[in-house]
């Protein structure tokens, strides 16, 4: 659960070993009768690479326009490094904003649209033209310091507009859809550019995504944003191995529920009476329950082991046919229809370049897991 | 359909020729050495030089040249506030009521427009005595109302067509929302702008209608003077100044083509 990449040390959210650096308390904005944010609270630590995930309209996008000051909060506060943010228009707070559609000046050069904040600051012009060049640099741009936006690619772009957004060494860098105009590959590349660079000017980064691959991949922690709503914050592993909800477990990654009631609830273990999965789900820890409660059972797909023959050993097992086999490469999805009628994911990575005795469609085959691969929801 | 066959050639060369054939023999009448308009007297460029002494024309064309670039001006400053106020400042209260009455002039028939504006001259100058009298000032006025409406639509699309982010951006980089107008809103819809002011500045020096209405004696813009010696019978005169008009359209127009024409190639280059 824990991620190793981050020590304990860097990971104030847990020890609580600093006070937050920005704080957002019970915000709300409303639009009309419409509430885009829905009282969120949210404590974020300095050094932070923050991702909001949320699916479109879930409120990320104008939670982060208010941190930039384009909206104001219709209730609650905003705090950044202990100030007060209400009332601060956007030009006077410190913070800066990589936008979506880049937001380049098409009629200034690359270093005229980077040097613009700087000058707005009241730098002077070789202080600010020695800083451009050294955050041109930085993101690999020197050469098209002469450019106009037109004359970019989009990747180009991007670094340009990341550029002119860190060159203000902002306390707090928002970062809409950062990557959302990349092709994938591209994307990837840029991840890994965008983690350097946090990590060397050591900025605290708040990005809002809908691509949960961006947001495990960049992030220290994630909130998840449904509705207005922060539903459940936590490091990528956390989110991921123990998500809060259904919501969650089915927006970030892929997953199996299945639906059922609490038969036996024990202090180390529980059993779920399935009739989605055909009989009983056995679960080696405990969670907070009732008897016969309504719950869902959350399996991720690579948890799924799937053979020909009954497995012995494991403390789950149904049967069922490979109803699709989808190839992706380094791995192939099944699908699996049960007994039941229930259709189940499964992963399987793809280690031999010729399987010549592989599990194919229309094959009767066994699903198995043991009892810690899944997680009981109870919402 | 019979393809390329001659029914398109030809259909294209009445076409042309419908177009174009009335200009081509107004040009050719400019010189004409007889006083007839429709009788060919031989090669003569003696129109030339008497439109050049005729005072009356020059004055008129001077007088229509000035109020046509200084109620351009105007209209491009009015229309330009007026487009930003309905593109960004949000719905407010009366902006259905604005939005119409900045685009009623344009479906407003020009002989109200020319008639409710003298009413208004004539009552503001037994009012607060200013205007006093009409003459170029009331022409540059009136000119303003109607072209501005023009400009603000223009201007209007070129904003709507303006990714807010631009502005937003420059503001999140520290600029005050003015410095962000006049870094930032200006330069990126300045084609606009430049556009609006062509078209007005069209719009006054061919207006004939409006300019009748509030002007007063002394101020007889170009079409006001070309009609009235039209009534009186064609004067090859007029032909001559027609002729020059095309000219500089052509070459304007000529001028337009061939930067376009350079900027798509420096785009298709990049």
């Amino acid at each position: 659960m824990i991620q190793n990449a981050h020590a304990a040390s860097s990971r104030p959210w847990v020890a609580e070993t600093e006070p937050p650096f920005l704080r957002i308390q019970k915000v709300t904005k409303k639009f009309g009768d419409f509430t885009a944010v829905d009282e969120v609270s949210l404590d974020i630590y300095r050094g932070e690479l923050f991702c909001l995930l949320g699916g479109s309209g879930c409120g990320k996008s104008t939670l982060l326009r208010m941190l930039a000051g384009f909206e104001a909060p219709s209730e609650g506060r905003i705090e950044i490094d202990g100030q007060d943010m209400a009332g601060i228009p956007p030009y006077e707070r410190p913070t800066n904003m990589m936008f979506q559609s880049y937001a380049l000046f098409p009629h200034m050069t690359v270093e005229r649209n980077i040097a613009y904040g700087l000058l707005r600051e009241g730098v002077k012009r070789d202080e600010a033209m020695s800083r451009v060049a050294d955050i041109l640099k930085l993101v690999q741009m020197t050469q098209f310091a002469r450019r106009k936006p037109h004359q970019l690619s989009g990747g180009q772009r991007q670094r340009v507009a990341l550029a002119r957004a860190l060159v203000k060494r902002p306390k707090v860098l928002l970062l809409d859809e950062p990557l959302g105009a990349l092709d994938k590959k591209l994307r990837e590349e840029t991840q890994f550019e965008l983690l350097k660079i946090q990590e060397t000017l050591g900025i605290t980064f708040i990005v809002v995504t809908h691509d949960q691959e961006e947001a495990m991949t960049l992030s220290t922690r994630i909130g998840v944003m449904d509705e207005g709503q922060i539903v459940q914050v936590g490091e990528p592993a956390e989110i991921y191995e123990h998500p809060s909800s259904r919501f969650v477990a089915d927006f970030v990654g892929s997953v199996n529920l299945f639906e059922g009631r609490i038969s036996v609830d024990e202090k180390d273990r529980l059993e779920i009476d399935s009739a989605e999965m055909g009989g009983t789900i056995h679960v080696g820890h405990s969670t907070s329950c009732t008897l016969d409660q309504k719950v869902w059972y959350a399996l991720r797909p690579e948890k799924v082991r799937l053979d020909r023959e009954e497995p012995v050993g494991e403390a789950n097992r149904a049967r069922g046919m490979v109803e699709e086999v989808l190839y992706l490469g380094g791995q192939s999805i099944y699908k699996i229809k049960l007994d039941s009628g229930k259709s189940v994911k499964a992963t399987k990575p793809n280690l031999l370049r010729h399987e010549d005795d592989a599990i194919s469609w229309d094959e009767p085959a066994w699903i198995s897991w043991g009892d810690t691969a899944g997680v009981v929801l109870t919402r | 359909m019979m393809r390329g066959g001659w029914t398109l050639p030809v259909l294209c060369v009445l076409g042309f020729v419908f177009l174009y054939a009335p200009i081509l023999s107004l040009v050719i009448f400019s010189f004409n050495a007889s006083q007839l308009v429709t009788v060919w007297g031989g090669f003569s460029t003696r129109w030339y030089g008497e439109l050049m002494r005729d005072t009356q024309i020059l004055g008129a064309a001077w007088i229509s040249l000035q109020v046509a670039f200084f109620s351009a001006t105007i209209a491009v400053a009015l229309g330009t506030l007026a487009a930003f106020v309905l593109m960004r400042f949000g719905r407010f209260r009366t902006r259905a009521l604005l939005t119409g009455m900045v685009t009623a002039p344009l479906v407003m028939p020009e002989v109200i427009t020319g008639l409710s504006l003298l009413l208004l001259f004539v009552s503001m100058e037994q009012l607060i005595g200013w205007p006093a009298g009409r003459g170029m000032t009331t022409v540059t006025i009136a000119h303003v109302t109607f072209c501005m409406a023009f400009v603000a639509v223009v201007v209007q699309s070129r904003l709507a067509g303006m990714d807010n982010s631009l502005e937003e951006a420059a503001m999140d980089l520290g600029a005050r929302p003015v410095r962000v107008f006049f870094d930032i809103t200006l330069p990126v819809i300045a084609p606009a702008l430049v556009a609006g002011w062509l078209l007005a500045f069209t719009l006054s020096l061919d207006d004939l209608v409006i300019a009748s209405f509030v002007t007063g004696p002394g101020a007889s813009t170009l079409p006001m003077v070309i009609f009235s010696k039209v009534r009186l019978g064609v004067s090859p005169v007029v032909n001559a100044l027609a002729t020059l008009i095309i000219l500089a359209v052509a070459i304007g127009v000529a001028i337009a083509t061939w930067h376009i024409h350079r900027r798509m190639k420096e785009a298709r280059k990049d």
